[in-house]
């Protein structure tokens, strides 16, 4: 009977963290996609002016504008670097690392931010969308919403 | 093995992140090692595009050059867009270079993108009517960093109608006057009629030069071609 009691809760535990695996995979492969999406416009900013200037895209706007780096560093790259820790965090999550996707909970709760920080100055100072830009704050987004369905399985 | 699997995957991942960045930002060894081959074998050539002729843009155009050069070239641009002031040297260089084989014609398409492009086109239009449009287009993609950062543009290109001699009061009527409103218009009917979207658009004997071979290693190489074509060269 004690024995019983013991593993039940024990089990549901298992079963919970199992349940959130594909969920970290999910966010892994999301992450993958919005490293290489950063990676491209850390490329674009580094390289500097080399797309033309496009009726559609404001890109080229965007990316040279004075919010395109923060003291001296792309913000793209930062972005690749906060994609790069979702990934890692997200993968040793799929491995069992609890930390790991306990401490995914606030980095992507801070790129949620800057990411709409990044929208605010889009839609609104700069006035120019960056589709690749945009493609991260949906990723981040997206990133958000798997977090929480992890948290509340998970807890 | 296990134990190490989710490391693996994630230095992997970090090496090629950092991997691709260090490869794409070294574009200089490319484009030169498709320029330098022999001036004779197979170039990289626009005569892949169509012929385009378009509906006529603002009449008399921005030229330089004789008429009757072999090599046309039509570039479409904007004051305020950062590869067009890339290009703006180039294309000096192109002049000096090829002298009375090449015709030069600048045509106005401010992007709506640029706050101060459609100033800034104005203002190169209105030194036009006193006879002064490269000089004031030099000027203003020279100094597009200065004056792209500003709230009113305005006072900075008189400032530079100033400086190249043009009546400034009459430069002031001349800048919101319909004829120089009519003259981008007309710019911006031809660029569409040649399906132009981007700038800066370069077009060679009406052929599309296409964006990457715009630096001055490939330009060179087109506009020879086009030389050894007409049987100049």
């Amino acid at each position: 009977m004690i024995k019983e009691s013991h593993r039940e809760p024990r089990q549901s535990a298992i079963d919970n963290r199992q349940s959130t695996i594909p969920l970290y995979v999910a966010a892994a492969l999301l992450s993958l996609v919005g490293l290489g999406d950063a990676v491209y416009l850390t490329v674009q900013h580094l390289t500097g002016q080399s797309v033309p200037c496009s009726v559609t895209s404001g890109c080229e706007e965007v990316l040279t504008s004075s919010y395109a780096a923060f003291s001296g560093i792309p913000l793209a790259a930062v972005g690749a670097a906060a994609y790069f820790s979702v990934f890692s965090l997200a993968t040793l999550a799929v491995f069992g690392y609890r930390t790991a996707g306990l401490l995914l909970r606030p980095l992507v709760a801070v790129m949620v931010l800057v990411s709409l920080w990044l929208f605010y100055l889009q839609a609104f100072v700069i006035r120019a969308f960056c589709q690749f830009c945009l493609l991260s704050a949906a990723i981040t987004i997206a990133l958000m919403i798997i977090v929480l369905v992890a948290w509340k399985k998970g807890s | 093995m296990k134990r190490l699997l989710p490391f693996i995957i994630i230095l992997v991942v970090l090496g090629v992140a950092i991997g691709s960045v260090v490869y794409m930002t070294k574009p200089q060894a490319q484009p030169n090692a498709n320029a330098s081959p022999s001036p004779v074998g197979p170039k990289p050539s626009p005569t892949q595009a169509p012929v385009k002729t378009g509906v006529p843009g603002a009449d008399p155009p921005h030229t330089m050059g004789p008429e009757n050069a072999p090599v046309k070239i039509e570039e479409f641009g904007d004051f305020e867009c950062p590869p067009c002031g890339l290009f703006h040297p180039i294309l000096k260089q192109m002049h000096q270079e090829f002298g009375d084989k090449l015709h030069i014609t600048f045509r106005e398409f401010p992007l709506p993108t640029h706050n101060h492009a459609i100033p800034a086109a104005s203002a190169a239009e209105a030194a036009g009517m006193q006879g002064k449009f490269w000089e004031m287009h030099a000027l203003i993609f020279e100094n597009q960093n200065t004056w792209k950062t500003e709230f009113d543009v305005r006072p900075v290109f008189e400032g530079y109608a100033k400086r190249i001699g043009l009546d400034v009061e009459r430069f002031k009527r001349d800048v919101n006057s319909d004829r120089v409103e009519q003259r981008i218009f007309l710019d911006g009917k031809r660029a569409r009629s040649m399906d132009v979207n981007s700038t800066p658009t370069v077009f060679l004997n009406g052929r599309e030069v296409p964006f990457q071979s715009l630096p001055a290693d490939t330009l060179r190489v087109l506009i020879d071609n086009e030389l050894r074509a007409a049987g100049t060269k």
